[in-house]
């Protein structure tokens, strides 16, 4: 399998001298296109800030991060908001839909931001819906939407520009377990079918067991999680 | 547009703040209106004058109240190089007495019947030599005075009391602050310096027709343009500068209060703007969508303010006592460019806190 995403000594600190924090220390692993990769460990270990880094939200300290070949470590604010919308795509923990918008509208926002054919793009949105259940509630507003079927436009916002990377933050936080694991199982169909990396953060055990691996991170360094294949 | 569907489906959020922008537009061509009215009574007339250049005399430091002009300065103003129609016009303020014994005052300008300063009638007919006791009224003091053409009314002037009859309406406008009344130029004489006698004054100005005359000078008078005879007309200069200071205050409060609206709204979206980034939208990306809105807002406000000035200005106008307020299109594009112009830039302040907003800020939410 091609290596998708190759990380090598990456750190983030943040602030500097006695205020300094270091996040994330010098955490280096690769992963693959088409496997799913769960990050857990307690709150404050760094697993939202390596997250944030992968997805060119952040700025690392030092290290490099691979997406494809290509260092994404030092890119500038405009080449990072061109790599998220090209080739992340992401599942925020709050879901954060833009809540005047139908769910429809909400995976259609990437096609206004990217460009491209509009008839195309709303062909695929209403596939992604009904691939993901929820085509009944295409016209629905964020707001009217329930807990689950919110997250779910969520992971068909977060494919909608057919990502190399689909980068998860804490899918199940605000679900119970049934409908956690469904939206888990959903967006693991997804990166299956389409070969995609996926990279899901979790507090939760019994979701990241449905993962092909797991790693942990305590204090922002990170290791393979025991039983796991190195 | 996301920023325009946003708009759409929080009506009632934007809703509120496009009455305040209409509050504020209105209020701005309402102060502009004033402005402009305030300048039709101080000197309508005079700008209704059929005349490229007026010449008053040399001592009058440009005041048409100070301006005497002999016969003979006349003459020569009327014989000067460039000449090719003139008018001498004589000015007195004098009241005229009501049938209710109500006193209103009004401006008397002594003219030559066929003369170019000859007002049009637009009811009643023109003087003739005979009509030395006959007037024109100008419409405004028709309407104010309940008067109409045909009945006679009372003025007073120098002590005495003289019956005048009104021969016909005219729409010239008002001078210093009064509705314009015509009379014959024997009569404005009689009425400001008593019976004919050697010496007496033959008129305050003169409205002079060709080409150059504007820095006309000669013994004894000087010219200028119309439009430097009205900015001298007493007390215009130091309303201008009001009514321009009003204006100013009304962009200037309109900046501020849009500016300041749209920033709290910006501040109150932080979250979703680092969605959006965060989902690979670049900042001039998000600050056209802020941009759109203002625009729209601008738009709307004024667009209600326009016809709501206009009506206003309509129904004061049907007021007996008419407060001065006046509009024309120019006035109308103008103010409602600088509004929207002045909307843009208040809002400014919003686009570099949104070109300024973090994409983690998606993630800090939910931490």
């Amino acid at each position: 399998m091609t290596v998708a995403l190759r990380i090598d000594g990456l750190s983030k600190t943040y602030g500097s001298g006695d205020a300094a924090v270091e996040a994330v220390k010098n955490a280096s692993f690769t992963c693959e296109a088409g496997q799913f990769v769960a990050i857990v460990g307690p709150s404050g270990s760094g697993k939202t800030t390596l997250l944030a880094m992968i997805g060119g939200l952040l700025t690392p300290t030092s290290g490099t991060i691979e997406v494809n070949g290509r260092d994404i470590a030092r890119l500038s604010k405009g080449e990072q908001a061109k790599f998220r919308r090209s080739s992340v795509g992401y599942v925020f923990q709050a879901n954060n839909l833009l809540p005047f918008l139908t769910a429809r509208e909400n995976l259609l926002v990437i096609q206004r931001l990217s460009g491209g054919n509009r008839g195309e793009a709303e062909q695929r949105a209403d596939r992604l819906l009904g691939e993901l259940g929820i085509e009944k509630r295409a016209n629905a507003l964020a707001t009217e939407l329930s807990g689950g079927e919110r997250q779910r436009v969520a992971i068909g916002r977060a494919l909608m520009n057919d990502p190399a990377l689909v980068l998860v933050d804490e899918p199940t936080a605000s679900l119970d377990s049934a409908r956690g694991r469904q939206v888990v199982t959903s967006l693991l169909d997804e990166v299956k079918a389409r070969t995609k990396l996926g990279i899901m953060v979790t507090h939760d055990p019994e979701m990241a067991r449905l993962a092909d691996v797991v790693m942990e991170m305590h204090d922002g360094v990170m290791r393979q999680a025991a039983g796991q294949p190195a | 547009m996301i920023g325009l569907l946003e708009i759409r489906r929080r009506k009632v959020q934007f809703g509120l703040i496009a009455i305040v922008v209409t509050l504020i537009a209105y209020l701005v061509l309402m102060i502009n209106g004033l402005g402009i009215g305030l300048n039709e009574l101080a000197g309508s007339a005079l700008r209704n004058f059929n005349a490229d250049a007026i010449a008053y005399s040399e001592v009058a430091d440009l005041s048409v109240i100070r301006s005497e002009l002999g016969q003979d300065t006349v003459d020569r103003i009327q014989a000067a190089q460039g000449v090719k129609a003139s008018a001498a016009i004589g000015y007195v303020a004098a009241n005229v007495r009501q049938a209710s014994g109500r006193i209103r005052s009004a401006a008397f300008l002594g003219y030559d019947p066929g003369s170019i300063a000859e007002p049009e009638v637009t009811s009643g007919r023109a003087l003739t030599a005979a009509d030395s006791r006959g007037l024109l009224a100008d419409k405004s003091f028709l309407k104010a005075t309940g008067l109409r053409v045909g009945d006679t009314a009372s003025v007073n002037l120098r002590l005495t009391t003289e019956q005048f009859t009104i021969i016909g309406e005219i729409d010239q406008g008002a001078f210093f602050f009064q509705p314009a009344v015509y009379v014959l130029r024997d009569t404005w004489r009689e009425l400001k310096y008593g019976p004919p006698s050697p010496g007496q004054p033959a008129a305050s100005i003169v409205l002079l027709k060709g080409k150059g005359l504007t820095s006309l000078k000669g013994d004894g008078f000087r010219a200028v343009s119309k439009d430097v005879a009205f900015a001298n007309i007493e007390g215009v200069a130091g309303q201008q500068s009001t009514v321009s200071a009003l204006q100013g205050f009304g962009y200037l409060i309109g900046a501020l209060v849009i500016g300041v609206f749209f920033y709290v709204l910006t501040l109150q979206k932080i979250g979703q703007i680092g969605v959006l980034k965060a989902l690979g939208a670049s900042g001039f990306y998000v600050f056209r969508q802020v941009l759109a809105q203002v625009l729209a807002i601008s738009i709307v406000g004024v667009g209600i303010a326009v016809p709501l000035a206009w009506a206003t200005g309509k129904a004061l106008g049907r007021l007996p006592q008419s407060v001065p307020i006046a509009f024309d299109n120019t006035t109308f594009v103008v103010t409602s460019l600088a509004l929207v112009v002045t909307g843009v830039v208040g809002a400014l302040f919003s686009g570099r806190q949104v070109a300024g907003v973090d994409p983690i800020i998606a993630l800090g939410q939910q931490q």
